[in-house]
């Protein structure tokens, strides 16, 4: 009988893991194998990659009750089969960790705490500022060896970000530092 | 990468170089020990002796900074004993080109120096052309005009005796690896940033470069030359150019002095105006018309002769030039060397703004500390409360260019939002400021197209949200309004738009290829796996690989043959997306015999020529190489803080193009005599870049609880402490107190007859997060590399005491 591991623990999950292996003749303790199956008994799961080096590792992620439950390396992934390192392994934190920042914050000037503001507040504040600090530093001509060009940017706004965030969002925030005419865009590629 | 991570079982040999891939990449070992299985031989290049040494079969330990010399005295070997693969060399480089007599290398220089701006003028780095402005070839290797007689009489003075006085290796250990690479074939290089930290980061991968093209090692699976990138989405991130000196693409942005698309062409070349052409239309719409030039005028024109790195905003901060800076996912107060630069920057800023998961650093750079007094911080810091990736939906493209799709099935935690609706809600909010403006700075943002409307608050419409970002990228075709299939289909006139040229298939006929998960579909068992996601460009695995087959279009490798020339069915064929110019032309054609299709020459460049490629009906270049700024050819020369003289050139013992200090006071330089070891920076397999993540999460920190300095059983003697004992370690910029770490792994290096220490930390720490402690980063050095400005973390001096 072959089997692919990913539809053998689909398998294991399904019927209940002490019967499952046994059926298929596999030595392993049924108590250990059922702790694990209970854990994501019913839950549903998507897959994710993982989010620190390039390897693109494929992981599977468990969800009961809108909770992430469990986090494991995507078996069924051509380039991790399954496996995931330390750092990879530990994402199961990041949902569930109580050190998230959960509204939006501002630090008035001088100050020495964080206030809670509402969304609507945080991104006026942010629109208001890149609006007030583009139009009071617009380069509209600059003068290069002498001679005059028309250059329409601002050098007072800098965009810092991109390596951690998805294609869409690099892309998005590229188009909109050149739309607002920002020439200082950078991210972690130049680290 | 040129090739992908599974690719790597393929191989005969690695060369891992600049790279600590067991810890930092550690499911590239996988793949590695999987060749090793099959017979594959490991060596590992490398100041420190790590994970990664520990299962190689041949371990190398030079002094911080000396890669070139390394590489430079292996290539001089190989071409001194013919070693190199002649058919290779002929037919798939640009050995035979006869290079222009102008060109010259004295006196720790190449020719066109400008000692007073520190720069080049490249005219002479060109080749002799003919009348119709192609390169002239010699008839043999042994002509002394072209260039390969010319690369031989350079990298001759890295013989033995002087590449073990600068690296501290031996002439046997130097050997060795050469017959290794010689012997094994295909062979693969693997690096990291411990290649690009340094102010010659882009000549090190130039050696590289040389090293695999006389092997004849690009563009067959298992070999080329693969960049382990650090973050999961830096391919992405640099595909879609967050970075100020591209457009999405690798497209040029303008210059002050490039005023329309033309002028733009004259640089870039008619081939890259097509996909410039598309981008416009991508961002501009309807409103980018041949007549209005695709509303070129409407980009921002930067200043040619200015640098606009990540560097210079916290510096021209300093002068009060940087009034707002928004941080979307980066920790530059963990992660930027000379950290006093960064913190005294944003503590001159109006406004910071931060999009993160956690509090981070960046974001707390005022917070109370020693030196930090909040009140004296006139700083506005918003904080915008970002989801986490298994909380939003969208693609992110790993090392091998493949691009594949993280689905989401929870919320974010509170009220943190997908960084997509974060960003849709600020430029909308900035175009409402602007609504009804008609001045001509405010007619970009105004004319862009973003018209992207769903509900934030509804999932599938968030998912659809992304995935129409991803069709923008990929691109239509505008009169059916069909999505590009391939890049092939872009058209110079207006009619096919696309947001990144090298994405169009992402998307073939309005399928996500993305999500694709057809593990089982091997042909040629090569680990391509056409059917899962999908790589760009045009789900191609191993670029070059037209390189890969004879001129004849025959495959140098039978038993790993990915592509080939189909005669019966007339065209190119084989298990991967052939990468030439046209499949169905063949061998016998021009295009047929470009392997190197992207250079403006289309074969693979030991010296770095200054070329543009003509267009047989017009007066703009076809096409347009790339060369770096430092030179044609890669020499070695000293990291700026170094515990040596440097013994090829003394009179230019750094970089000459590298510009450093530029903020005197924040910039100071540390001599060996004060700062006698040298330094060197790394990540590690329980903490990752800024630790933002990693350091909140508990068991990590168990797992590595704080930085630390590891030296070797002769440095901890001498300072008198052990493993555990309190060390101040100082270097010009800094100081910062850490436990000693004393190991075998480091060891005493014998430099030009002088004993060198070498100091190892992790750079992973700040003042936030659940693990809170010094950074690294405020010892290191930011002198950067002439290309990249990339800072040289790999190399500085520092002084260490007992604490």
């Amino acid at each position: 009988m072959k089997l692919k591991r990913r539809e053998f623990l689909k398998l294991a999950g399904a019927t209940g893991a002490g019967l499952a292996l046994s059926r298929l003749g596999f030595n392993v303790r049924p108590i250990e194998a059922a702790s694990k199956v209970t854990r994501i008994h019913g839950a549903r799961e998507y897959t994710s990659i993982c989010n620190f080096c390039s390897c693109g590792c494929g992981m599977i992620c468990h969800v009961k009750d809108g909770k992430l439950i469990n986090l494991e390396g995507d078996p069924d992934h051509i380039i991790n089969e399954g496996a995931l390192c330390s750092k990879g392994a530990a994402m199961y934190e990041v949902p569930n960790s109580d050190q998230r920042v959960k509204t939006p914050l501002y630090r008035a000037p001088g100050s020495d705490r964080w206030e809670k503001i509402s969304w609507e507040t945080a991104i006026e504040k942010v629109a208001q500022k890149i609006k007030e600090v583009r139009d009071e530093n617009w380069i509209e001509k600059e003068k290069v060896d002498g001679e005059t060009y028309e250059v329409q940017r601002t050098d007072a706004i800098g965009f810092i970000g991109g390596a951690q965030n998805n294609n869409e969002e690099c892309y998005l925030f590229t188009k909109m530092a050149r739309m607002l005419g920002v020439t200082f865009l950078e991210h972690q590629a130049r680290v | 990468m040129t090739n992908h991570w599974i690719d790597l079982k393929n191989a005969k040999v690695f060369l891992i170089e600049g790279s600590n891939c067991a810890e930092n990449h550690p499911m590239s070992m996988k793949w590695i020990m999987k060749a090793k299985e099959n017979g594959a031989v490991i060596i590992h290049v490398d100041p420190r002796y790590t994970r990664t040494s520990e299962v190689a079969d041949i371990f190398v330990r030079i002094r911080p900074g000396t890669d070139i010399a390394f590489l430079n005295c292996i290539i001089n070997y190989i071409l001194k004993e013919k070693l190199y693969d002649e058919d290779f060399v002929l037919n798939q480089t640009n050995a035979l080109y006869i290079a222009d007599d102008a060109f010259d290398f004295k006196g720790g220089v190449f020719s066109g120096y400008d000692e007073a701006a520190r720069k080049y003028d490249n005219s002479s780095w060109g080749y002799d052309l003919d009348g119709d402005k192609k390169p002239k070839k010699a008839k043999s290797l042994d002509d002394p005009r072209c260039i390969f007689s010319k690369i031989k009489k350079f990298f001759e003075r890295y013989d033995f005796k002087t590449t073990e006085k600068i690296t501290g290796t031996t002439e046997e250990k130097i050997k060795l690896v050469a017959h290794t690479m010689v012997e094994n074939k295909p062979g693969t290089i693997l690096y990291a940033l411990g290649m690009t930290q340094h102010t010659v980061g882009v000549q090190n991968i130039r050696s590289f470069g040389v090293l695999q093209l006389l092997l004849g090692n690009v563009g067959k699976p298992g070999s080329g030359i693969n960049a382990l990138r650090g973050e999961p989405n830096v391919q992405g991130s640099t595909d879609m150019a967050c970075l100020f000196g591209y457009l999405p693409g690798y497209l040029a942005p303008p210059n002050h002095n490039v005023a329309d698309i033309d002028t733009w062409t004259k640089g870039s070349g008619t081939f890259r105006r097509t996909f410039l052409v598309n981008l416009m239309k991508a961002w501009f719409g309807d409103h980018a018309t041949p007549e209005n030039d695709f509303c070129f005028s409407l980009l921002p024109k930067k200043n040619g002769k200015a640098n606009y790195s990540l560097f210079q905003i916290f510096e021209t901060a300093l002068e009060g030039k940087m009034k707002l800076a928004y941080f979307m996912g980066q920790n530059p107060l963990v992660t930027s060397p000379n950290l006093n630069v960064v913190q005294e920057g944003l503590s001159k800023m109006e406004m910071v703004v931060v999009q993160d998961l956690f509090e981070i650093e960046t974001a707390a750079f005022w917070e109370k500390r020693e030196g930090v007094d909040p009140s004296a911080i006139d700083t506005e810091v918003i904080f915008l409360p970002a989801a986490a990736f298994m909380e939003r939906e969208g693609s992110l493209t790993n090392s091998g260019r493949m691009v594949q799709w993280r689905y989401t099935g929870i919320k974010p935690p509170g009220e943190a939002r997908p960084d997509l609706v974060i960003l849709d809600m600020i430029f909308k909010k900035v175009r409402e400021l602007y609504a009804g403006s008609t001045e001509r700075k405010d007619e970009a943002l105004l004319k862009a197209t973003w018209d992207y409307n769903y509900d934030y608050d509804d999932q599938e419409q968030l998912i659809e949200f992304a995935e129409e970002v991803l069709k923008e990228i990929n691109g239509y075709d505008l009169t059916t309004g069909e999505l590009l299939k391939s890049i092939g289909e872009l058209k110079p006139d207006g009619t096919t738009s696309s947001g990144n040229w090298v994405y169009p298939g992402v998307f073939a006929n309005g399928e996500n290829l993305s999500k694709r998960k057809d593990n089982e579909n091997d042909p040629g068992g090569l680990g391509i796996y056409p059917g899962f996601a999908w790589s760009w460009p045009g789900n191609m695995h191993v670029l070059y690989n037209r390189a890969s087959c004879d001129s004849k279009g025959r495959p140098y490798d039978k038993e790993r043959a990915v592509i080939w020339w189909d005669e019966k069915a007339g065209r190119w064929t084989g298990y991967d997306t052939p990468d030439v110019p046209n499949a169905e032309e063949g061998p016998d054609t021009p295009s047929g015999q470009r392997p190197f299709r992207m250079s403006g020459e289309g074969v693979g460049r030991l010296l770095a020529a200054t070329y543009k490629d003509p267009n047989p009906d017009s007066d703009l270049p076809r096409d347009s190489s790339s060369t770096p700024a430092d030179g044609p050819l890669p020499e070695f020369y000293e990291p700026v803080e170094s515990p040596v003289d440097n013994i090829l050139h003394p009179e230019v013992p750094y970089n000459p193009c590298v510009k450093y200090p530029r903020v005197e006071s924040l910039q100071p330089v540390g001599d060996r005599a004060d700062y006698p070891y040298v330094l060197m920076t790394s990540s590690l397999a329980e903490h990752w870049c800024a630790g933002s993540v990693t350091r909140n999460i508990p068991w990590l920190n168990e797992m590595y609880p704080e930085p630390v300095a590891e030296m070797s059983e002769n440095l901890a003697a001498t300072l008198g402490v052990a493993t555990g004992d309190w060390v101040k370690v100082r270097s010009a910029r800094g100081e910062i107190r850490v436990k000693a770490y004393v190991t075998p792994r480091m060891e005493t290096m014998l430099i030009n007859g002088e004993d060198i220490e070498v100091v190892w930390m992790p750079y992973n720490w700040g003042h936030k997060a659940l693990s809170r402690k010094p950074s690294t980063n405020y010892l290191t050095i930011d002198a950067g590399d002439p290309n990249t400005s990339i800072q040289e973390t790999k190399a500085c001096l520092v002084d260490i005491t007992r604490a």
